[in-house]
């Protein structure tokens, strides 16, 4: 393991985007980094505001109509290597909201996220658990630690 | 005979220098790891995380052009913020007292004002994402005032850091100056001698009001809580940092770290009369001061909220008056 | 105090917010006019999170719109199921069990807990104070479990359903003593917590008269909840709903309508919760807990009010063959955001965010396609 991968591996920064949807995932997500129970930083995970510093994006939530331009202006604020990670069933699949219409199309709903920004892993829940935020972004260690 | 001194005082500089910049990587991770962590009841970070791995890290990410309307300025800003804690470090150890010109308070002060006017640069110069440039639209038909000018939170910042220019590192400068009360001269060789023949200025009254105003003023030149007004997080995130990416941001980093070494050195210096180097054990009196300072910001920031101008404006005052108290009393 | 007024007049800048923010979890914009640092003017752009659930719940199955209602909000989440429920309950004169009766009280303040416990951490931290923000944090998760044990899930627990509560969230004995024994450590906690955060000079005075909220300008802009009783007026629909008859408890007010109003009135009405969920744990009756008794027919408008952590929650619907006609829901986050937009004049920009933070805003409840009717 070059020092690349070592430095890589020992802080990720995190950044969170919360896109519509029910804000539930949103504070699962914010309570597992702030929270002494969860604790993200123990494995070398920190959350940050700034795109610029980011490693790993966290998007949760549908895409709604207004949230589809900020989401991307952000996606290309964050410098290479960068990886998405999609939280929630709204982020994967656009959640109840996109789905209970059956064939016809939502027009409030631009998600889910894959169709905006690349994603690289997701994290199935409704709301996601802590712990598998946690194992989601860990599970990415792999790629980040290669990508150059 | 005069080559070989000068070839040795810049070894021994370099050594020193490259010692206590390694230390200083240490030290965001133990103010994170052993006193914010410990007070919250968790585990945290690793010691060597947020002030060594980051830095490393971001070496390693790809650059991007800063949204700034002087890129280039931009960029160069904390390399110049870097230089400028290094050349404080030099000035502080015993080789730079042959140069009077360096080894002053004087050349202290310039120089960490030199640090504050590049927050002000930073600050006026980042154009960060977060704030007007986010694509949302919010001025349409019906929105109240349409026609007011719209600035970046990074402008806040740098009017912020002006005005902690302007009044906020006082308490810092009284405290420089309180020793020279003493000693009678601004020249640090003849504050460490003084010192060193009447025993530490610490443990004068004078000398211990004047501790308090310097370690008050410690916290703001670090922009560390309850201070950290140019980068409060619940309005302007980040402020003057916003757009650093890569090695930039990587360069910030270790400043901090840096930075915070060489404050507390500095009041080694100033206040026990002991300038670090390598080749006598009192570096380690050096290093135990950095450390006493940095768990002392980490405890009170630890507990203190971000203060608006309503708190910074009578501590800054309280502050600045303990000094002036601390320099009548040393000149009585 | 005077009400407050924008000044629109002296106007320098404008600084815009947001969607994504660190002392906004939700994606709302602002745009703070200021003067100097001092806000001026507010203007708060909500719609960001439009789903179009009404749009979505119309014509569907009463239960199915009922489990979506669910999807409306993740901190009262369970405040909405609880509600439509009892519209389609009220519009089809259903009787409900005791026991469910008993079982969704203990819910709806659990998940009051939970969410004043959300908001004194969020506002720790929009106070950029880590440590108490993260000591409520760890308090919470108490709740958080216990809301886990009993729903089975840590955010949308879909506990009640028409007729009273699903079988699988009754309360057995092992369950009830660990609701009693965490209410311990739940109170235990939030003792010390309140004891340290008064004893904290510097907090308080930071806080203190921070976001004011005159009480005369409060009940002009028809705030409601926790907002509305930190500035002094004891307005508590749980006095009036049928549920809470057995139980007694009182409606915390506070005075002075600013931040630190607002976090004491929801330390202290977190351990009137606390109160309630004790006496429910004592008397919960035996027998069922859902009533399937019960036919369906078309219906008229109903609607129905309930206290919710933030407020009144008002929903209304028509039934049409068993289908859903017409939902309309307001939230009480709709009424609070003139109060958002009022609370932050006058102050710093750096506490602009803390008052917005203080009437507790629930953007995602918010977001729905609004009439104004001028009358």
């Amino acid at each position: 393991m070059g020092i690349k991968s070592f430095s890589r591996a020992r802080a990720i920064h995190v950044m969170l985007v919360y896109t519509g949807g029910c804000n539930g995932c949103d504070i699962e997500i914010v309570n597992s980094i702030l929270s002494p129970r969860f604790d993200a930083e123990q494995y070398k995970v920190f959350l940050t505001w700034n795109p610029r510093e980011a490693d790993v994006l966290v998007v949760t939530g549908p895409v709604t109509h207004l949230n589809r331009k900020p989401l991307e202006a952000i996606y290309e604020a964050i410098p290479e290597p960068k990886l998405v990670v999609a939280a929630g069933s709204c982020a994967l699949m656009g959640g109840v909201y996109k789905n209970i219409h059956g064939d016809i199309p939502s027009e409030e709903i631009e998600g889910p996220v894959e169709n905006i920004i690349p994603v690289a892993a997701k994290v199935p829940g409704c709301a996601v658990r802590p712990q598998d935020v946690l194992a989601g972004v860990v599970t990415l260690l792999p790629t980040l630690l290669d990508a150059d | 005979m005069f080559e070989s001194t000068v070839l040795y005082s810049i070894l021994a500089v370099a050594v020193t220098v490259v010692i206590c910049f390694l230390i200083s990587t240490l030290l965001p991770g133990i103010e994170r790891k052993y006193i914010h962590a410990r007070i919250q009841q968790r585990i945290g970070p690793p010691v060597t995380s947020p002030g060594i791995m980051a830095p490393i890290k971001f070496l390693y990410k790809k650059n991007i052009k800063p949204s700034s309307p002087v890129p280039g300025l931009y960029k160069i800003l904390p390399i110049v913020c870097f230089l400028v804690v290094l050349c404080l470090l030099i000035a502080l150890t015993p080789y730079a007292f042959a140069i009077p010109a360096l080894a002053s308070l004087v050349a202290v002060v310039g120089l960490l004002k030199v640090e504050e006017i590049c927050y002000v640069l930073m600050g006026a110069l980042s154009k960060s994402i977060m704030s007007v440039r986010m694509p949302f639209p919010d001025r349409v038909k019906g929105a109240a005032h349409l026609n007011t000018t719209r600035s970046f939170i990074e402008d806040i910042s740098a009017r912020r850091s002006l005005r902690m220019i302007t009044y906020g590192s006082f308490p810092m400068y009284l405290a420089l100056f309180a020793p020279v009360t003493q000693a009678r001269s601004i020249f640090l060789q003849d504050i460490v001698a003084y010192q060193q023949a009447h025993g530490p200025f610490l443990f004068t009254v004078a000398g211990g009001i004047a501790a308090i105003v310097f370690f008050i003023g410690y916290m703001i030149i670090l922009n560390e809580y309850p201070f950290s007004i140019i980068k409060a997080k619940c309005d302007v995130i980040e402020g003057p940092y916003m757009e650093y990416a890569s090695k930039y941001r990587s360069i910030v980093f270790i400043t901090r770290g840096f930075l915070m070494f060489t404050l507390g050195v500095l009041f080694s210096v100033l206040f026990i009369g002991i300038p670090p180097t390598i080749f006598s054990p009192t570096i380690l009196i050096n290093i135990f001061v950095v450390l006493v300072f940095v768990f002392m910001m980490g405890i009170f920031s630890a507990f203190t909220p971000v203060f608006t101008n309503r708190q910074l404006l009578p501590t800054i005052i309280g502050a600045t008056l303990l000094g002036i108290l601390a320099i009548v009393l040393g000149l009585l | 105090m005077e009400e407050k007024v924008p000044r629109s007049n002296i106007i320098e800048t404008e600084i815009p917010l947001g969607t994504v923010h660190p002392a906004a979890l939700e994606p709302y914009r602002v745009r703070l006019f200021v003067e100097d640092e001092i806000v001026q003017e507010a203007e708060i752009t909500i719609g960001v999170n439009h789903r179009g659930i009404e749009r979505i719940m119309e014509g569907l199955p009463v239960e199915k719109g009922n489990a979506l209602t669910e999807k409306i909000c993740g901190i009262c989440s369970n405040s909405h199921v609880w509600n439509s429920c009892r519209t389609a309950e009220i519009g089809l004169d259903i009787e409900i069990p005791e026991r469910a009766r008993y079982i969704r009280v203990i819910m709806g303040e659990l998940e009051r807990l939970h969410s004043h416990f959300l908001y004194l951490a969020h506002g720790c931290e929009t106070v950029a104070h880590e440590t108490f923000s993260m000591r409520v944090f760890y308090l919470r998760e108490i709740v958080m479990e216990l809301l886990a044990m009993i729903g089975g899930n840590r955010v949308q627990y879909g506990c009640p359903i028409i007729g009273g509560v699903r079988p699988r969230c009754d309360l057995d004995e092992a369950k009830l003593l660990r609701l009693k024994t965490d209410m311990d450590k739940i109170e235990e906690g939030l003792t010390g917590f309140a004891d340290r955060f008064l004893a904290d000079s510097i907090l308080i005075s930071r806080i203190t008269g921070v976001g004011v909220l005159p009480t005369k300008q409060a009940i002009r802009l028809a705030v409601t909840g926790p907002t509305l009783r930190a500035t002094g007026v004891a307005r508590d629909l749980r006095t009036t709903m049928y549920e809470y008859d057995d139980f007694d408890f009182n409606v915390v007010t506070q005075p002075d309508g600013d931040v630190k109003s607002n976090l004491l009135m929801r330390v202290l009405e977190s351990f009137e919760s606390i109160k309630i969920i004790r006496q429910a744990i004592a008397n919960i009756p035996e027998g069922k807990v859902v009533n399937r008794d019960w036919e369906m027919f078309d219906t008229d408008m109903i609607e129905s009010y309930i206290e919710v952590p933030r407020g009144t929650l008002y929903h209304s619907y028509y039934l049409e063959s068993g289908r859903i006609r017409h939902c309309i829901i307001r939230t009480p986050s709709m009424a609070n955001i003139a109060a958002m937009q009022y609370a932050c004049i006058g102050d710093h920009i750096t506490d602009a965010q803390l008052s917005i933070v203080q009437c507790d805003p629930c953007f995602t409840c918010t977001d729905r396609a609004i009439e104004i009717i001028r009358r």
